[in-house]
């Protein structure tokens, strides 16, 4: 069992049929991403980021291409509950309490109970306290920290995070940042996450993958060589902006097309 | 989290000044009602307070063992038909490609006509309680089906998607997702269903019971005794509130929310013409051959249990068939020209009151309570007493059709403008736009849904409320025909309008359906995407 699964993309394309008419949300895409890295999925929105991230965890068929995690299809990955997603949606279940929602990511990875863990968890993502609450009574930002670590509490070797922190303000986002990269470190899943944020992926990721507009391809492809812990000081960095910079420029020129071939 | 109430209700003198205010309340109306009384005792309408009262003391003990008698059918109809509604709704979410064919199969069974199928019932059992429990169990499944499918299938995408991720398959979805998520729609169908199911028992004792509510019902109508009519109505009503409010308790119990929607819009998955008519062809299809199959699976006697083919040869092919055809389509005539304006009439009634009362908010306060109680009374056991008061003439059987209408729609109406999205209601403040112009740009269209679904299922409720108002009262129309011919053992009839309007009823859906989904992808795709 690789603990680190490499993800591998052949030719992977995705179109729906809609209303009879068939809209391309990924366009045929190759590329491999290391295991045990954090890769970035930036792109404008509506693009196809979520698409790819579905793809990846099988829960959408390619209609062109493969896909392999380790040496495993998706599908089979995802079957012995080796996958974890956390959604743009914290998608926790109203009738649970934090506890329970978060023990509910052990019982679907089919881990055996164990309420220390989810605890841990719970206080990791700063919850401590509200273990019986119920969603409802969360705010945004508290419902998708519980996400969170229910994402993690199935101890997957791949986490896959859609916008996790979209609905997150910008302090606890910030909190965040810092505190969750060491976990999935700690951990060694590889994880792909998709943001909005340049920012954001640029502090989280070892590798950066920007998308074009609808059908997605790979419009740049990044690495970030910034040294782990990323503290503040990195944050402050000459690297840390040149590397935001290169990224804004990539999304600038492949969503205006028009304003460059004007220039 | 609760809306928290006023500082000053929590005090011991808040509550009991709350509860003297009820009390001179309730005082006012019963006094109010006396004086009305015997201000038309000539008339045989009003029974007053004192003399219900009286009656029901003078025969406490008859009362009470028809009571007993009565809550005992409806108890296990109740269980039973609920049983059967919910095991439906799980059939159909586990089997999507059927479930346009059960839907359509369980909304024909729910618009089979009591007044006919009463008698039938009764001749199937024998004496005994076997139809009451029955007519109960069928007058509650079908108001637990439709919001439990609805439940079961309500969860977000992402509740679905986040199962899946873990490679889990469609027993765990059941089993973390869909029930749970259910089990809210089941109490508020449950609610629905507790005083249903007094009134179906009640009406199956109509026919041939020897003991019950109903029993004495008819009992008393047929002796024109006031104060014992009066006393039934008032035990009905007071039991079906009394249910209604229990099921709802044991719903805040378990700490339920209220569901958002309890109705979905139907569901079109044939786009093509062509599809809709093989769906329609093949629901027609499998309900002949399960018409007939169970006849003749259970060996019924052809002289009282008409196949499918002896109905076509009693309206088309054997002689005298021209005759039948015109008694019956006469009847129908008759009956839609009292069941069409009073269906019109209580939909556009309880719609216009929901959307005056979010005008005058204040009045509303006063309103929905007692429409909420009201909603619960078996309305068809006082439609007697309604069509004495307003007559034997169409007035009479339009009311009693409207206001069986009239309050589950005022209710689904004010559920679904209080739906309007917090903020499109906030932009039309920040244009200090008048009440009125944000009640028809922003909360008619979000009440749309609830009154489209209040209209599907005013339909079985019209039928039930208008064939029993021509049967006990007015002696017209379709209810009055299968009565006389149940009662001359004229099986073929009996069985032609059975089939008729099970034919009607699914039409009348069929068009109500269709409207619906013309006007809500315009007002609200959202509604119908899925
Ligand atoms: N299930 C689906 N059916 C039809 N079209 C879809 C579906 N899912 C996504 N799309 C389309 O694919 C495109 C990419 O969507 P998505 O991956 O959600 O974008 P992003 O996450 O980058 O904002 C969009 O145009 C969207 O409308
Ligand atoms: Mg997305």
């Amino acid at each position: 069992m690789s603990a680190r699964p490499d993800i591998c993309l052949v030719g992977v394309a995705k179109s729906f049929g809609v209303d009879g008419r068939r809209v391309e949300a990924v366009a045929p895409i190759n590329v491999r991403l290391a295991g045990g890295q954090m890769t970035a999925l930036v792109g404008p929105s509506g693009c196809g980021k979520s698409t790819l991230l579905r793809l990846i965890a099988g829960l959408e068929a390619t209609t062109e291409g493969t896909i392999t995690i380790g040496a495993e299809t998706p599908d089979a990955l995802r079957r012995r509950a080796g996958l974890a997603m956390a959604f743009q949606d914290p998608a926790l279940l109203p009738w649970r309490t934090v506890e329970g929602n978060v023990a509910l990511g052990r019982a679907l990875a089919r881990k055996p109970r164990d309420p220390k863990v989810v605890r841990d968890l719970i206080a990791l993502v700063g919850l401590s306290g509200f273990e019986g609450r119920r969603p409802a009574e969360l705010s945004g930002g508290m419902q998708q920290r519980v996400a969170i670590a229910r994402a993690l509490a199935g101890e997957p070797e791949l986490l896959l995070l859609d916008e996790p922190f979209a609905a997150v303000d910008a302090l606890t986002r910030d909190r965040l940042n810092t505190e969750l990269p060491p976990l999935w470190e700690a951990r060694g899943a590889s994880s792909v996450l998709v943001t909005h944020s340049v920012a954001e992926a640029v502090r989280l990721s070892d590798r950066i993958l920007v998308l074009t507009p609808r059908p997605a391809r790979i419009a740049a492809d990044i690495a970030v060589p910034l040294p782990r812990p990323r503290g503040a000081e990195v944050l402050a960095s000459r690297a840390f902006r040149a590397l935001c910079a290169e990224v804004t420029e990539a999304l600038r020129v492949h969503q205006y097309p028009d304003t460059v071939a004007a220039q | 989290m609760k809306p928290g109430r006023g500082a000053l209700s929590g005090s011991p003198e808040a509550e009991i000044f709350g509860a003297l205010r009820r009390g001179v309340g309730v005082a006012l109306v019963l006094l109010l009602w006396e004086l009305l009384a015997r201000a038309t005792v000539g008339s045989y309408i009003i029974a007053a307070p004192s003399e219900i009262t009286r009656h029901m003391l003078g025969h406490a003990d008859l009362l009470g063992r028809a009571l007993a008698t009565t809550l005992g059918s409806a108890a296990r109809g109740f269980l039973w038909g609920n049983l059967a509604g919910a095991l439906l709704a799980l059939a159909a979410v586990l089997m999507p490609r059927g479930e346009r064919l059960l839907s359509t199969l369980a909304l024909l069974v729910f618009c089979l006509p009591l007044v006919a199928t009463g008698p039938i019932l009764r001749v199937l059992y024998g004496p005994g309680s076997g139809p009451q429990v029955t007519l109960a169990a069928m007058a509650v499944y079908y108001t637990t089906f439709l919001p439990v499918l609805v439940g079961l299938r309500a969860a977000p995408q992402g509740w679905f998607d986040l199962v899946r991720s873990y490679g889990r398959g469609p027993v765990t979805v059941l089993r973390e997702v869909r029930l749970p998520a259910a089990l809210p729609y089941l109490v508020a169908g449950l609610q629905i269903a507790a005083p249903a199911a007094f009134l179906g028992a009640m009406v199956g004792e109509f026919t041939g019971a020897e003991r019950g509510l109903g029993v004495l019902t008819v009992r008393a109508l047929r002796a024109l005794d006031l104060p014992a009519t009066w006393s039934i109505a008032v035990i009905a009503a007071g039991v079906s509130m009394l249910a209604f409010a229990a099921v709802g308790a044991l719903g805040r119990r378990l700490d339920l929310a209220p569901p958002e929607v309890l109705l979905a819009p139907p569901v079109a998955r044939g786009r093509r013409p062509w599809a809709n008519l093989a769906e329609a062809g093949l629901a027609t299809a499998v309900t002949l051959l399960l018409w007939k199959g169970s006849m003749e699976l259970f060996g019924l006697p052809r002289f009282f249990a008409k196949r499918p083919e002896d109905v076509w040869g009693y309206l088309v092919a054997a002689p005298g068939a021209d005759a039948h055809r015109a008694r019956l389509l006469g009847a129908l005539g008759e009956t839609l020209a009292m069941a069409v304006p009073g269906y019109l009439a209580g939909l556009l009634l309880g719609a216009g009151l929901a959307m005056a009362l979010t005008l005058r908010p204040r009045l509303s306060g006063a309103v929905i309570p007692l429409s909420i109680a009201l909603r619960s009374i078996p309305i068809v056991a006082t439609a007697p007493l309604v069509v004495w008061a307003l007559g034997r003439e169409a007035t009479g059987t339009i009311a009693v059709v409207a206001l069986m209408i009239f309050f589950p729609t005022l209710i689904a109406c004010q559920h679904g403008l209080a739906r309007t999205p917090r903020a499109v209601l906030d932009l039309f403040a920040v244009y200090a736009a008048s009440p009125l112009r944000r009640l028809l740009d922003a909360q008619l269209p979000a009440m749309l849904p609830a009154l489209f679904a209040s209209a599907r299922m005013a339909i079985p409720a019209a039928i039930l409320a208008v064939t029993t108002a021509e049967w006990l009262a007015t002696g017209r129309g379709i209810g009055a025909l299968m009565a006389t011919v149940a009662s001359t053992s004229d099986y073929g009839m009996l069985w032609s309008a059975i089939a008729l309007i099970g034919l009607a009823a699914v039409l009348a859906h069929a068009l109500v359906a269709a409207l619906e989904r013309r006007v809500l992808a315009r007002t609200s795709p959202e509604q119908l995407a899925r």
